[in-house]
């Protein structure tokens, strides 16, 4: 598993001023805080920035250099602001990201071939949200036959289906598995990737991580290549690392329908079965899903 | 091979719960299959409908709404009497609209007095519905579950933020308690953990999805109900499996299509014939989707209802 450290992010209470005032410790701090707990791609979301974008981006993008050589995930929407990042970026960028949208996708495309950088494909089309797994399928094939026509090979491609809150719709969480799996079939060679935190929004944040850890494993089953985390979530680290198999085992097990015995599992595993049951639908989220 | 005609399979059932005291008392609930599928379940008690009573003479009712209580708007317990005696209610709801901060702010002693005088003036189950102003409400109803002990009355919305002082009054004084929830499938559930962690049993939890009227999504209400059911029913989800009341009345007859007369806007058409079906439909809608208990206002309306339950029902 290749992990992105999310945390360098403008809706951060700190980064987001330090990004405004371009104060570079804050930012610094944290780059070499996230490079420490082991992620592979440090993302720089600045936004929008619709004002000043690409000064911005080449600021940030130097600002994290200087104390990282992690490869950087570029997250901004302004593909001026890309470009600028991509001119600086000493090693090999990741273009976070490109979505489906007419106006957006070949400009961002002809950028990914001109900077020979890989590029996150979103699956966002002209309507918005796919509505299931076959319009995340759908979308991957408009994706990769518009990049392989511009001579972006499908290595460089990185398939991102939208995972969205299980507090909002769990069939957009079931969607999002469903389509994990046939993505190897869809796109031979492209890779894959996930907005991971995202599954978990509107959670109480100190049982977010449960959901985050727990949604990975099961993407993990159908081949997920990356995910976008938490760079603190030492225990999502460590699963991603292939340092907790037994885990993993459990969590594909009970996806194969196994039914554990509760009272034979530890703490720790009842709640990851707990959570596999909640985001397999079988089981209504609540906030309380871990106490019942 | 013959055609077999495809069946869901049921694994749940909804919670029986039991409202008021006493022969008038009504119990709701114990559905084992989607609303009215009797060729797949059993609907072992017919949805309820609950006539609206207001503590305090309305404003800005429509002239439809108001003429059938032509004389006891200003008398809480004349009118409740009225609902039962000449339109045959079966369940009071009583509005607590007087108790509003932002309105009368009328105190919670006065306004228990009020509530205690029309539960024992009548038979039929009370439904006591505050104005979801948090401390106002757990003012009020710590009042009335003390002065109506005994009285098992149905009393809300309770929502996350007053749940523990509302329920705690509602296990003393055993009154239930209409868990109540912003049209979202998961905070419902969650109150209702919530609630049983508290200590409130679940013969006095019924559920309240929040729901509007045609025109305003009822839809959402709609689809959250239906989900519900989905859930108590073919999923096993023991903290979704109670009966749900539907608040609908207020929320029709307060809506512009209903209250603009037909001298402003000839191609609306008739007021009254308007605002009843209106009122009717989004009622049927709602009963459809899963409701147990409706809170209706027009008599006109009522009657169509009750004529379609028993239609429905009817083996």
């Amino acid at each position: 598993m290749v992990l992105i450290g999310e945390n360098i992010n403008i809706m951060s209470k700190t980064i987001g001023p330090a990004l405004k005032e371009r104060d570079p410790k804050p930012i610094q701090e944290l780059a070499k805080a996230e490079a420490e707990a082991g992620v592979d791609y440090l993302d720089l979301n600045i936004g929008p920035a619709r004002k000043a974008g690409e000064e911005l981006m080449t600021w940030a993008v130097n600002t994290v250099q200087e104390v990282t050589d992690k490869p950087l995930s570029l997250d901004t929407t302004n593909l001026a602001a890309m470009e600028a990042g991509l001119k600086v970026a000493k090693n090999r960028p990741l273009i976070n990201s490109i979505s489906l949208q007419p106006d957006r996708m070949e400009p961002g495309l002809k950028l990914a071939k001109e900077y020979d950088a890989d590029v996150i494909a979103l699956l966002w089309g002209a309507e918005g949200m796919p509505r299931d797994a076959n319009e995340r399928a759908m979308h991957t094939v408009d994706f990769i036959y518009k990049a392989n026509e511009l001579g972006i090979p499908n290595e460089k491609i990185w398939i991102d289906p939208i995972v969205s809150p299980v507090s909002v719709e769990i069939n957009q969480v079931k969607a999002c598995l469903e389509f994990m799996a046939m993505l190897g079939e869809i796109a031979p060679g492209c890779k894959s990737t996930v907005g991971l935190s995202n599954i978990s929004n509107g959670t109480p944040a100190h049982l977010r991580p449960w959901l985050n850890r727990t949604y990975m494993v099961m993407l993990m089953r159908y081949g997920l290549y990356s995910a976008i985390v938490d760079a603190f979530d030492a225990e999502l680290v460590k699963l991603a690392r292939g340092e907790k198999p037994e885990i993993v085992e459990l969590v594909h097990r009970i996806m194969d329908g196994e039914k554990p015995d509760f009272s034979s599992l530890t703490e720790e595993e009842v709640k990851y079965a707990k959570t596999v049951r909640v985001l397999s639908g079988e089981s209504l989220y609540s906030h309380s899903w871990l106490e019942i | 091979m013959a055609f077999e005609i495809p069946k869901t399979v049921y694994t749940g059932k909804i919670k029986e719960i039991k409202l008021g005291q006493g022969d008038k008392a009504v119990i709701v609930g114990g559905e084992t299959a989607y609303p009215f599928y009797l060729f797949e379940g059993e609907m072992p008690h017919p949805p309820r409908i609950a006539m609206e009573v207001y503590d305090c003479p309305p404003e800005e009712w429509p002239e439809a709404a108001l003429e059938p209580f032509s004389g006891v708007t200003d008398d809480p317990v004349a009118w409740a009497k009225k609902c039962i005696d000449d339109y045959g209610a079966e369940m009071i709801c009583l509005q607590l609209l007087s108790t509003d901060p932002n309105g009368l702010d009328r105190g919670a002693d006065e306004a228990a007095q009020v509530v205690k005088k029309v539960a024992d003036a009548i038979d039929v189950p009370l439904i006591v519905w505050g104005t979801a102003n948090h401390d106002k409400d757990v003012e009020v109803f710590r009042r009335v579950a003390e002065l109506c002990h005994g009285k098992n009355l149905i009393i809300g919305p309770v929502e996350e933020g007053d749940h523990k002082q509302i329920g705690a009054a509602a296990i003393a004084y055993q009154h239930t308690v209409i868990a109540s929830t912003p049209i979202d499938i998961n905070l419902a559930k969650q109150l209702n953990i919530l609630l049983g962690n508290l200590g409130v049993p679940d013969e006095l939890i019924i559920m309240d999805p929040t729901v509007s009227g045609i025109g305003y999504g009822i839809e959402y209400a709609y689809s959250v109900m239906e989900r519900m059911r989905m859930a108590a029913l073919t999923q096993q989800d023991e903290k979704l499996q109670f009966p749900i009341i539907c608040n609908i009345a207020k929320e029709v007859w307060k809506t512009r299509e209903v209250k603009i007369p037909e001298t402003e806007d000839p191609k609306m058409g008739d007021a009254k014939k308007r605002g009843i079906l209106l009122e009717a439909m989004s009622a049927m809608c709602l009963l459809l989707a899963g409701a147990d208990v409706l809170i209706m206002r027009h008599p006109e309306a009522i009657k169509l209802i009750r004529e379609m339950i028993t239609e429905l029902t009817t083996k």
